[in-house]
């Protein structure tokens, strides 16, 4: 009787505990803009719009990166939304082609018209959609999606959503709204925008950085060499802006750089039909729009048609024949002293691609501080997320460092890391004291990167 | 071989620069399917919505009254007509000259940002077509 009041006591001071660390802790009121933001993270997960059971989420999922890949997709169930082809009938001709979407994680859009759905179409991978805020302006208006009028409308991120949900949200062919599916509202168009430029990068880098690393500061240096890796002139500060010598800047300008013509492309491989993809407007120009490099070491496979897998086979794309005979690669052999486009070496390659890994897993760094910081300071029910988040960015820097073979020690302090996020994800108690000490060791593992 | 490359540098200088005018970068291909006045960004802003006055097929100009006035819109062989069938719960589809008929409650996307120009040349026009009483 005894013992079983003891137990009784010890779950009522137990239970006050965790409510008074709820109180204590309970989020402030959210403004206006939070609001907004929260609600369109509500839309992008859950609203399928009354399609056929897609959301935004299907294919920008938070778990990997806003973008899906053939690894990711592999670990989805066969009743996944993104299979609707292969399980919905009215979609089964058509819509999309499972095995490129399997294999090579390729989506099919009908950029050309939908008049010939059977013979016009393209084949494009899932562009990420962080750091959307430095990405989308241009002189010329936003750009949008790989080739830059990705939205209908007046063509702005906020208009996206209307495009994706009758290109990939219907439920039959007919694609009728009101029938097929039903369109967004302004309201949620709002919201949508919201929290799509809430995501990731808020601001370009400031380059050069201070980097430590021997190789990656030689990477940074190529890169930064309007005569040697010129990768700065389209991809200023390594985001997804040019800035042509003496021209000032573009924006997010458009370019053609002849990865259409890149040989042995793996979609096209298969022997499945896979048409030529023409880019921008239709019938299109043939160019494609500029990416941010910042996250790119951890969202491949890169290019518009996912024809590269890794990060310095899409640096090495770059002194290949299909770019150096591309408009825009003649046009800074125009600009070139001596003639040339871009000539590298394999060191040369591996070093801008080790820069690229480093800058990502910078970001990453950031992004988990930011998470784990902000873990500290809410309920326990949000820490949850908040710190799987941070979790999943660890897991990304710790793949992308080894993946280079970059940062040993780094690589090491984010495994710590690593596991104090998983130990604060599993303590009941002290789950802040171990969100604090996974922090120390981010900001120890970046101390290795960069001064 | 020389002038080849000479072209295709010239070609890929202009793509590059940017140069002429800003290139309108909204998909057109999704845009047939937005009934009348939903278009987001575009509805109302830069768009005029009205009733079809008259069409002048040889001339390729129609007139639409509108709440703001009349605007006269021009035709060209760049302008795409579609049918608005959403209120028969019928997929749109394209359309052509023959399609626009007075009375009709239509949406005009002039070319660029020119919204209202008179005798301004049409993006898109849609042409609604109504469920029959």
């Amino acid at each position: 009787m005894r013992s079983r009041e003891l137990v009784s006591i010890a779950r009522v001071v137990l239970c006050a505990v965790v409510v008074l660390s709820g109180c204590k802790t309970a989020s402030p009121p959210a403004d206006r803009l939070s609001q907004l933001i929260a609600k369109g993270r509500d839309l992008f997960f859950n609203e399928t719009f009354a399609g056929n059971g897609r959301t935004c989420g299907t294919c920008h999922p938070a778990e990997n990166n806003f973008t899906i890949d053939p690894a990711f997709i592999a670990t989805l169930p066969k009743d996944n939304p993104l299979f609707v082809a292969e399980f919905n009938p009215d979609l089964k001709e058509n819509f999309e082609n499972p095995a490129l979407m399997r294999e090579f994680g390729l989506i099919l859009e009908n950029l050309d018209g939908f008049d010939d759905l059977k013979n016009k179409f393209v084949m494009r991978g899932v562009p990420h959609t962080l750091g959307l805020r430095t990405s989308v302006q241009s002189p010329g208006g936003p750009r949008t999606g790989w080739s830059g009028d990705g939205a209908p409308g007046d063509g702005s991120l906020r208009s996206f959503a209307t495009g994706a949900v009758i290109q990939h949200f219907t439920k039959t062919l007919n694609r009728i709204p009101g029938v097929d599916f039903r369109l967004p509202t302004g309201e949620e168009l709002d919201a949508l925008e919201a929290f799509q430029l809430s995501l990731g990068r808020q601001q370009d880098l400031a380059l050069p950085l201070r980097l430590k690393g021997t190789v990656p500061k030689r990477g940074q240096e190529i890169f930064l060499d309007n005569k040697l890796g010129k990768c700065n002139i389209c991809h200023v500060n390594a985001g997804a802006t040019a800035n042509f010598p003496g021209r000032g800047s573009l924006g997010n300008a458009n370019f053609n750089t002849g990865v259409e013509d890149l040989p042995d492309q793996p979609a096209r491989l298969t022997g499945k039909r896979v048409p030529p993809d023409d880019g921008f407007r239709s019938p299109g120009d043939g160019t494609f729009n500029i990416p941010p490099l910042v996250e790119a070491a951890d969202t491949g496979p890169f290019f518009h048609n996912n024809a590269i897998e890794t990060i310095e086979g899409a640096v090495g794309f770059y002194d290949g024949e299909a770019f150096n005979n591309s408009p825009a690669g003649q046009a800074l052999a125009k600009i070139d002293p001596k003639g040339k486009g871009i000539e590298l070496d394999g060191t040369q390659i591996v070093a801008i691609a080790a820069f690229l890994r480093v800058i990502n897993v910078l970001e990453n760094i950031r992004q988990s501080i930011e998470l784990l910081e902000t873990s500290r300071a809410v309920s326990s029910t949000e820490r949850q997320g908040l710190l799987a988040r941070a979790a999943r960015e660890t897991d990304d820097s710790i793949r992308v460092l080894r993946g280079g073979g970059l940062h040993a020690e780094a690589v090491a302090h984010l495994r710590e890391a690593r596991r104090l996020e998983d130990k604060a994800v599993r303590s009941l108690f002290f789950g802040r004291r171990y969100a604090q000490e996974a922090i120390r060791e981010q900001k120890k593992a970046r101390a290795f990167l960069v001064e | 071989m020389t002038i080849r490359r000479f072209v295709v540098a010239l070609v890929g200088m202009s793509v590059f620069l940017g140069g002429g005018p800003p290139a309108p970068s909204a998909q057109e291909m999704t845009e047939r399917f937005i009934p009348v006045g939903q278009s987001p960004g575009l509805s109302g802003k830069y768009t005029v919505i009205g009733k079809l006055q008259s069409v002048n097929a040889r001339e390729q100009i129609c007139s639409v009254a509108s709440a703001a006035g009349t605007v006269n819109v021009r035709i060209t062989e760049r302008t795409k007509i579609w049918l608005d069938r959403s209120l028969l719960r019928q997929p749109n589809v394209q359309g052509a000259i023959a399609d626009l008929k007075p009375g009709l409650t239509v949406e005009v996307k002039p070319e660029g940002h020119q919204s209202g120009a008179p005798s301004g040349p049409a993006e898109w026009i849609k042409v609604q077509v109504a469920a029959s009483p």
